[in-house]
């Protein structure tokens, strides 16, 4: 009797380690194949480049861990010398300015969606982002991109390409600034009021006394400007 | 009762696998070929349990090596660009199917027989 109730007891641990096996491979499976292909070819593709994204965060994740690191390098070599201090702050300003930190502050939050007549263009978000510069937004973030110097805002098919980073609707475009300026973009005959009323796009503004936006993932790179003096 | 505790069981694993957080996708496939090793262990337990030569040793043994051993295969063949993890499919499933059978057996002869008693008795 006892020998049953061992010999019950190991196969209920082992039915109970397979079916937790496989519910979690099937769970992963789902949420890493989701259009189903029996092309073979195709399955290596996208392991491939399941793989690549893979080790692509864990590289952003080192850099991130790097660059704390370097904060920390600083904020110890700098803290004895008031000289250092200077140009520390310095940077940091610069930092802020450029879009290397995240930065906070009070300002708008618009949330612009795709309808069912009509998609949201490369230029729509120009244009919006254009009109948010002009009322005065100091930074500027979609979908968690933040806006910077050399930023381009692509068309890419149905989705719209910033940074290098795929981007698709519904777009939020998260600036700071003073809220009350730049709330005016829904004034009537703007352009957000363009969207709404003669393509029947979703939009949505609202002002916001917290507002943070990450900072520029990328790398700023300047290979050909050099100062003139 | 061995069937009521894997059935309890199973009920189990699939609440606590689905609230288990995903692995990364690189070994899943190291998984698949760990569970199908696991799922020809229990088919072959429950195949030798039938037969009277159930060993306890020889079973779990069997669960971690068959899985260990189709895990390092896999990855050699991945090493070798060759799929060596097919074969390993290969030998489990055919020996799931013959375990299967073996079973089938049992439970058809063990069925037919009481229904022969039951018209016996009539």
């Amino acid at each position: 009797m006892t020998n049953k109730k061992t010999i019950s007891l190991v196969f209920g641990i082992m039915c109970f380690a397979l079916t937790v096996g496989i519910c979690i491979q099937a769970k992963t499976v789902k949420k890493s194949s989701l259009v189903v292909s029996q092309n073979y070819e195709e399955n290596n593709l996208r392991a491939e480049v399941l793989k690549y994204k893979e080790r692509y965060d864990n590289l952003l994740k080192e850099t991130e861990r790097i660059e704390n690191e370097l904060q920390l390098e600083i904020e110890k070599a700098t803290s004895n010398n008031s000289e250092l201090e200077e140009a520390k702050n310095q940077i940091n300003d610069g930092n802020k300015i450029i879009g290397l930190t995240e930065v906070s502050g009070s300002g708008v939050v618009i949330r612009v969606e795709d309808s069912d007549i009509d998609l949201v263009h490369d230029i729509d978000i120009l244009k919006i982002v254009n009109e948010l510069k002009n009322a005065g937004a100091e930074a500027i973030s979609i979908n968690e991109q933040r806006i910077i110097l050399t930023t381009p805002i692509i068309c890419g098919g149905n989705i719209i390409t910033i940074n290098g980073e795929k981007i698709g609707s519904p777009f939020e475009i998260k600036a700071i600034g003073l809220p009350e300026t730049l709330a005016n973009l829904s004034r009537p005959g703007g352009v957000l009021n363009n969207l709404e009323d003669e393509r029947k796009i979703k939009v949505s503004i609202k002002k916001s006394n917290d507002i943070t936006i990450p900072k520029y993932s990328g790398v700023l790179n300047f290979k050909y400007l050099s100062s003139t003096n | 009762m061995i069937i009521f505790s894997m059935i309890i069981a199973c009920i189990l694993g699939v609440i606590v696998g689905l609230n288990a957080p995903i692995i990364s996708y690189t070994y899943s496939s190291y998984l698949a070929i760990a569970i199908i090793a696991a799922l020809d262990t229990v088919f072959g337990g429950i195949a030798s349990v039938i037969n009277k030569k159930f060993d306890m040793k020889i079973f779990i043994s069997g669960f971690f090596g068959n899985g260990i051993l189709a895990i390092l295969l896999t990855v050699l063949g991945e090493k070798l660009n060759i799929d060596i993890y097919l074969a390993a499919i290969v030998v489990f499933v055919g020996r799931m199917f013959l375990n299967l059978g073996i079973i089938r057996r049992y439970y058809v002869e063990k069925w037919t027989e009481n229904l022969k008693n039951k018209t016996n008795k009539n």
